[in-house]
C-alpha cells in the first residue's frame, strides 16, 4: 500500500509539473506547423496516405535545403482520430506556437472556425471544410484552396452534362453522402441548382455505423434507378459503397465522387469492377516529375518516411495530393517570408502569405510538380482560389486523367457563398469583417 | 496525527449526521475548493483550462448524474451521452428562440427538457432489468442521435447540421462562444458544477437518496417494505437525467463551443460510465476521482513522450494510450472494484489510526 | 388520410408491384441477420456460461479478422494462416481468462462487464500498433470462397445473390449446427450447459470454471473469425467493423440473453425486419438510416410485454 501511494504521489507530481510547464516547443530559427492528423479509427484508412504525404514534402525540404529559405520547418502530428473532441484539444494544445492550424474534418474546422478571429492563427484547410469560407471578407483567418466543396460539385455536373446544365433536365441524380457535415456539405448548392435546372436531387445519408453496411442505401439506388450518383464519402465508407456499387451492378460509368473518395486503397479491393468510375480532383499523381523523384532520393529512399512501399502507396492519389497540400502551405510561408522580410513569420504574417499564394504554371514547373496541382491563386477576398479539377477514371488498376480542367460554375456558387457567409456572421455576432478587402 | 478525531464529540444527532462529522474532511475540503478557486485559475495556462480543468468539471457532472442513477437507484444506463445531447440542444433552442434569456436560466431549463425525456425512456425500467435494461436504454442512445440528426429544426436547418455557440454576454461579461476567455468559462462551469453537487449530497443523504438505495439493494424487499418503485425509479431518472442534462449544456456552451449529432454518440456514453465505475458507484466524490483520471490522464501522457524529448509520432501515441485506458480499467476493477473512492476511504482510515498499527 | 395511406397502405403496394425488389429486400436482411445471429451468438456462450456481458465480441471479429489478413500479408499461405490464426485466438482466450477473469471470479455483473469493455479497448489500440489503420482486403479467393453472383430473373425483374453471401449462409448454418451438437451431445459441451446453470453445483461435481471458460472463449473467438471473414469480404476488414457489436445487442434481447436458440432466430428477424421497415417505411416517411435504431426499439418493445426476451429464461425473484 505504501509503495502504491508513494508511486502514485510521484506520478501525479511529474504530471503536475508536465501540465502546469508551458509546452516548450518553439525553438529559434524554426516555423512550427503543426497538423491534426488522423491515423487511428475508422478513418484512418483514407487519412494515413495524406498524412504521410503532408509529412514527406516538409521531410524533404529540410532535408534537401535544409529547411524554407533557412528557417527549419517543424513538423508536428497531433492525433485527432477524425474525433472532433480530440480536434479540439490538440487544437489547444499546439496553437501556443503555431503558424497554422491544420485541422483536417468538416467538423474540426467548424469547431475551430470562430476562435480563429480570437486567436489570430489562420486555418488551412485545402479541399475541406466550409465552402462559404472562400469568402475572405468574412472569413479573413480561413482558407480552403484550391477548390471548394461547392466548386467541387458543380465541377462534377459541369462535366456529367457537358457543361450545360439544361441538359440534366428530368434527370435523377442521387447524392450518397456519409451523415457528418462533411457530407452535408454540398447539399444546399445541390438543392439549389436542381430547382434552377430542373432535374431531381435526392440525398441518400449513410450514418457513421453503417459506413461498411450499406445494404440499405443501395437497395434504395436500385429501386429510384438514379441517372447519376455523386458520393461524398470518406474512410471506410468508401470502400463500402464501391463493393455495394459492384454488387448491384450499378454502372460504374454513372458512379462519380468527390476528391475525397478517389482513393487507390479503397478502388484495390474491387479491381476491374471498379472500371469506369470517376473521382474529380484537384491534384494528380506523377511519379516521374522531379519533385517526386526527389522525394524518393531525399526522403523515401533515405528511411525517412512512413509510407507502406509494398502497396505502392508511393503511387497513389491521397499520398500525391498530401504532398500537394503542404505544397501549398509552403507556399503560403514563403510568400509571407519574403513580404515581411524575415525567416520566422508569426501567424498573423503566414496569414497574409496564404492570401497571396500564386500557383501558376510557372511556378509548379520550378517546384518540379507541374501538372500535379491545379494552377491557382488566393487574394483577399478569394480565400479558396478556385482552380477548378481534374476528372480521373479508374482503370481497374490505378486512376488515371480524362479531362482537361473543369471549372465550377462560379455564378451560380457566389451568391450561396455570400448568402451562407452573411448568416455565418450574424449568427455568431460580434464577428469582424474585413471590409478594407476590394472584392 | 494529521486525522485525529480524537475529542472530537458528538453531543446530539444532528451533529453526528452533519455533512462533515470529522473536522478534517472540512478543512480538506476547503484546501481543494482553495486550489479550484484560487490556486488553479491563478496557475493554469489557456491550454491547461480548456484540455484539462475545464472538461474534467464536465465529464464529473455527467459521471454524477449517471452515478444517481445507476450507483444510488442501481438502473444501469448505457445512455448517458444521448441525455446530454437533449440537454446541448435544449439549451441550444432556447437560446435561439429566446436571444434575450440569460445563460444560466437557459441551461438550468434545458435540464427538465432531458428529464423528462429520461423519465420517458426509463419507464421500462419497471418491468425490465439488469442488462435487458442497460440494452433498453441503447434504444435512446442510438434514437436520440438519430433524431439530432434528422430533426433539422433542433439545428436551426443548418447546412452542416451542427450547432453554434454564439457569444453570450451575462452582466457584461462574455462567457460563451468563442470570445470568451477560459478563466470566465472555468469559473462559470466551476460555480454550476459546486451548486449541483452540493444538492446531489444532500439529496442522496436524505429520505429519497436512502429509497434509491433500497431499490438498487433489492427492488422487490423496498417494495415489501412499503417503497413505491415507481416513484423510486422514476425519480431517479428524473434528477438524473436532469444533471446529465445540465452538463451536456455546459459540455456544448462552455467548452466545445460547436457540435454535430455525433459527438452524443455511444462512446461518450461509454466514456462517462468509465469514470463513475473507476471513481466509484454510489459516491459522488468518486465521479471527480474517475474524471480526473479518465479525462486528464491521456491527456497528460501524450505530453509525457515531448516532455522528456522522446521521439515518438503522434499515432503511437494514441494506440498506446488507448491501450492503457484500457489496461488501466482492468487493473482498477482488478484491485478494486469499488472505486477510488474507495481508496481514498481506505487512506482515509489508515491516516486516522496513523502513526498508530491499530 | 395521406399519411395513414404512405404508412399501411403505400408500402404493401409497393412490395406486391415489384416482388423481385422484395425478394432482394429479403436476401440482404437475411444475409445481414446470419451475422447478427453469429456475433449475438458469441455473446450467448459467453453469457451462458459465466454470466459475462462480452463486449469485447465485437472487437474479437475485428482482431481475428486482421490476424487472418495480417498473417497472409506476412507470406503465410491463406490454408496455413487460418489454424494459426485460430491458435493466436486460443492465446487470446487463455490470457484473457487468466489476466482478466481469473481475478475477477465472483465479482458483480457490471464489473465484468466493465473489464470486457476494458478488453475490448486494449485489443484496439494493440490491433492498431500491430495491423495498422488502414482497410484491408479479405483473402475471400485465396480461402476458396467462390466470389461470383449468381442472378435469378423471377417475376420481370431480378435478383442478384452474391456467391459469398450464400457461402456466408451455408457456412454458418454447418456452424451453428455442429455448435448445437457439440453443446448438447458432447461431455464439454454438457459441462457449459452445467456452468451456466448453476456455477457452484457444477464446481462440486468436479468441472474446472477456468478450463471451461478458456475453452468458451475460444469458442467465442472461432465464432469471431468466421464473422470476420464473412463481414471482412464484404466491406474489406478494419476498425470500422467494431461497430456490429452494437448490431448484437438487440438481437439479445429479444432472444433472450441464454438462449442459442433465441439468438438465432432474434437474428433473422431483426435483420430482415430492419431491411424491410427501412426500405420501405424509413426511408420515404423518415429520412433513412432508421437501421440505427430499429432494431433496439422492436427489441423494447417485446421486452415490455416479455421481460426476459422472446426465448429466455424466466425471471424468478425471491426476496
Amino acid at each position: 500500500m505504501k509503495t502504491w501511494m508513494k508511486a502514485a504521489a510521484t506520478a501525479s507530481a511529474m504530471a503536475a509539473g508536465v501540465v502546469f510547464a508551458a509546452p516548450a516547443l518553439a525553438q529559434d530559427g524554426s516555423i512550427y506547423i503543426p497538423n491534426l492528423s488522423y491515423r487511428t479509427g475508422p478513418f484512418a484508412a483514407t487519412g494515413t496516405p495524406l498524412m504521410n504525404g503532408q509529412r514527406d514534402y516538409i521531410t524533404l525540404l529540410n532535408e534537401r535545403d535544409g529547411g524554407l529559405n533557412g528557417a527549419k520547418l517543424v513538423y508536428d502530428e497531433c492525433e485527432t482520430g477524425y474525433n472532433t473532441e480530440k480536434g479540439v484539444e490538440c487544437y489547444e494544445k499546439t496553437k501556443a506556437n503555431a503558424v497554422v492550424t491544420q485541422p483536417w474534418s468538416t467538423g474540426i474546422t467548424l469547431q475551430v472556425l470562430p476562435k480563429s478571429n480570437v486567436d489570430e492563427i489562420p486555418i488551412l484547410a485545402p479541399g475541406y471544410g466550409f465552402s462559404a469560407m472562400a469568402d475572405g471578407k468574412v472569413f479573413q483567418w480561413a482558407y480552403n484552396p484550391p477548390s471548394s466543396y461547392w466548386d467541387g460539385a458543380s465541377m462534377i455536373l459541369n462535366h456529367i452534362s457537358d457543361n450545360d446544365l439544361s441538359s440534366l433536365s428530368g434527370k435523377k441524380i442521387a447524392l450518397l453522402h456519409l451523415d457528418h457535415p462533411y457530407g452535408k456539405e454540398p447539399i444546399p448548392l445541390f438543392e439549389k441548382l436542381a430547382g434552377e435546372h430542373g432535374f431531381t436531387f435526392l440525398p441518400i445519408p449513410v450514418g457513421l455505423t453503417e459506413m461498411q453496411n450499406q445494404a440499405a442505401q443501395w437497395l434504395q439506388i436500385r429501386r429510384e434507378r438514379p441517372d447519376y450518383v455523386i458520393m461524398w464519402g470518406w474512410g471506410a465508407m468508401n470502400a463500402g459503397a464501391l463493393t455495394e456499387a459492384a454488387k448491384t451492378k450499378y454502372p460504374m460509368d454513372q458512379f462519380l465522387g468527390i476528391w475525397w473518395s478517389g482513393h487507390d486503397g479503397d478502388l484495390k479491393l474491387i479491381g476491374d469492377q471498379g472500371k469506369g468510375y470517376r473521382s474529380i480532383s484537384w491534384s494528380v499523381p506523377n511519379s516521374e516529375s522531379s519533385l517526386m523523384q526527389d522525394i524518393k532520393t531525399h526522403v523515401v529512399d533515405a528511411g525517412k518516411s512512413q509510407i507502406n512501399q509494398a502497396e505502392g502507396e508511393f503511387d497513389s492519389v491521397f499520398y500525391q495530393r498530401g504532398i500537394m497540400i503542404s505544397v501549398i502551405l509552403v507556399e503560403g510561408i514563403r510568400a509571407a517570408q519574403e513580404e515581411f522580410d524575415t525567416q520566422t513569420p508569426n501567424a498573423e504574417q503566414v496569414r497574409w502569405g496564404l492570401e497571396n499564394i500564386k500557383l501558376d504554371e510557372a511556378r509548379l514547373k520550378e517546384l518540379g510538380a507541374e501538372g500535379m496541382l491545379v494552377p491557382f491563386s488566393t487574394s483577399c477576398a478569394d480565400h479558396t482560389g478556385h482552380g477548378g479539377g481534374w476528372m480521373l477514371e479508374w482503370d481497374g488498376s490505378k486512376f488515371v486523367k480524362v479531362s482537361d480542367i473543369i471549372q465550377p460554375d462560379r455564378s451560380a456558387i457566389e451568391p450561396l457563398e455570400e448568402e451562407k457567409a452573411k448568416e455565418y456572421a450574424e449568427a455568431n455576432a460580434p464577428w469582424p469583417v474585413n471590409e478594407e478587402c476590394e472584392m | 496525527m494529521l486525522y485525529r478525531t480524537a475529542g472530537q464529540f458528538k453531543i446530539s444527532y444532528k451533529a453526528d449526521h452533519a455533512l462533515f462529522p470529522v473536522r478534517q474532511d472540512a478543512y480538506l475540503l476547503g484546501f481543494v475548493l482553495l486550489l479550484a478557486f484560487v490556486v488553479f485559475p491563478l496557475t493554469a495556462s489557456e491550454f491547461t483550462f480548456r484540455a484539462l480543468l475545464i472538461p474534467v468539471l464536465i465529464y464529473s457532472l455527467a459521471a454524477l448524474g449517471l452515478n444517481i442513477l445507476t450507483g444510488y437507484a442501481g438502473q444501469l444506463s448505457l445512455g448517458t451521452g444521448a441525455f446530454m445531447g437533449v440537454g446541448a440542444y435544449a439549451c441550444y433552442k432556447l437560446l435561439t428562440i429566446f436571444p434575450e434569456m440569460n445563460i444560466v436560466i437557459a441551461i438550468a431549463m434545458s435540464g427538465f427538457f432531458s428529464a423528462a425525456v429520461g423519465v420517458l425512456f426509463g419507464l421500462p425500467s419497471l418491468r425490465i432489468k439488469g442488462f435487458y435494461l442497460a440494452i433498453a436504454t441503447l434504444a435512446a442512445q442510438f434514437f436520440l442521435v438519430w433524431l439530432f440528426q434528422k430533426w433539422a429544426w433542433l439545428y436551426n436547418y443548418n447546412a452542416s447540421g451542427a450547432i453554434q455557440v454564439p457569444n453570450i454576454d451575462m452582466f457584461g461579461i462574455t462567457v460563451a462562444g468563442p470570445r470568451a476567455t477560459a478563466m470566465t468559462q472555468y469559473y462559470f462551469v466551476l460555480g454550476v458544477v459546486s451548486v449541483i453537487t452540493l444538492f446531489a449530497i444532500n439529496i442522496t443523504r436524505g429520505r429519497i437518496g436512502r429509497m434509491w438505495k433500497a431499490v438498487r439493494d433489492m427492488d422487490i424487499a423496498a417494495e415489501l417494505v412499503g417503497i413505491n418503485l415507481m416513484r423510486a425509479k422514476l425519480t431517479a431518472f428524473f434528477v438524473s437525467s436532469y444533471i446529465v442534462g445540465v452538463s451536456g449544456a455546459l459540455f456544448v456552451f462552455l467548452w466545445r463551443g460547436a457540435a454535430e449529432a455525433n459527438l452524443f454518440d455511444i462512446p461518450l456514453s461509454f466514456r462517462v460510465l468509465f469514470i463513475a465505475i473507476i471513481g466509484g458507484l454510489g459516491s459522488i466524490l468518486g465521479n471527480y476521482l474517475g474524471a480526473i483520471l479518465i479525462v486528464a490522464l491521456p491527456v497528460i501522457v501524450s505530453t509525457v513522450p515531448a516532455t522528456f524529448g522522446i521521439p515518438i509520432d503522434s499515432a503511437m501515441v494514441e494506440h498506446l494510450n488507448v491501450m492503457i485506458v484500457g489496461a488501466l480499467i482492468i487493473t482498477f476493477l482488478i484491485v478494486e472494484p469499488h472505486g477510488l473512492a474507495r481508496f481514498w476511504a481506505v487512506i482515509r482510515e489508515k491516516l486516522i489510526l496513523w502513526p498508530f498499527p491499530h | 388520410m395521406e399519411l395513414l395511406n404512405a404508412i399501411f397502405v403505400k408500402p404493401f403496394a409497393d412490395m406486391a408491384a415489384a416482388p423481385d425488389f422484395l425478394l432482394q429486400v429479403l436476401w440482404e436482411g437475411l444475409v445481414g441477420g446470419v451475422l447478427y445471429a453469429l456475433i449475438a451468438l458469441g455473446f450467448v456462450l459467453i453469457y451462458k456460461s459465466s454470466r459475462i456481458f462480452n463486449f469485447a465480441q465485437g472487437i474479437m471479429v475485428v482482431f481475428a479478422a486482421l490476424t487472418l489478413v495480417g498473417l497472409y500479408e506476412m507470406g503465410v499461405p491463406a490454408l496455413l494462416a487460418l489454424p494459426l490464426t485460430l491458435g493466436v485466438m486460443l492465446l487470446l482466450a487463455i490470457s484473457i481468462e487468466r489476466v482478466v477473469l481469473r481475478p475477477l471470479v465472483n465479482q458483480p455483473d457490471i464489473i465484468l462487464f466493465m473489464a470486457t469493455i476494458g478488453i475490448t479497448l486494449f485489443l484496439i489500440g494493440l490491433g492498431e500498433i500491430i495491423f495498422g489503420g488502414e482497410n484491408k482486403v479479405m483473402i475471400t479467393e485465396q480461402l476458396g470462397i467462390p466470389t461470383g453472383s449468381i442472378l435469378f430473373e423471377p417475376f420481370g425483374g431480378f435478383v442478384s445473390i452474391e456467391e459469398k453471401d450464400l457461402t456466408a449462409v451455408i457456412g454458418a448454418g454447418i456452424l451453428v449446427a455442429s455448435l448445437l451438437v457439440f453443446l448438447n451431445k458432447s461431455k464439454i459441451g454438457r459441462a457449459i450447459r452445467a456452468l451456466g446453470d448453476d456455477h457452484q453445483a457444477a464446481l462440486s461435481v468436479g468441472i474446472s470454471l477456468s478450463t471451461i471458460w478458456v475453452i468458451v472463449w475460444f469458442i467465442a473467438g472461432v465464432i469471431a473469425l468466421a464473422t470476420g471473414i464473412v463481414w471482412g469480404a464484404r466491406a474489406g476488414v478494419s476498425f470500422a467493423l467494431e461497430v456490429i457489436a452494437y448490431k448484437a445487442l438487440p438481437v439479445l434481447m429479444l432472444g433472450g440473453l441464454e438462449s442459442v436458440m433465441g439468438a438465432i432466430i432474434g437474428g433473422l428477424a431483426i435483420g430482415i425486419l430492419e431491411k424491410l421497415f427501412e426500405i420501405y417505411w424509413g426511408q420515404p416517411l423518415l429520412g433513412g438510416n432508421t437501421e440505427a435504431w430499429f432494431a433496439y426499439v422492436l427489441a423494447l418493445m417485446v421486452l415490455l410485454f416479455r421481460p426476459q426476451g422472446l426465448f429466455g429464461e424466466r425471471i424468478i425473484e425471491r426476496v
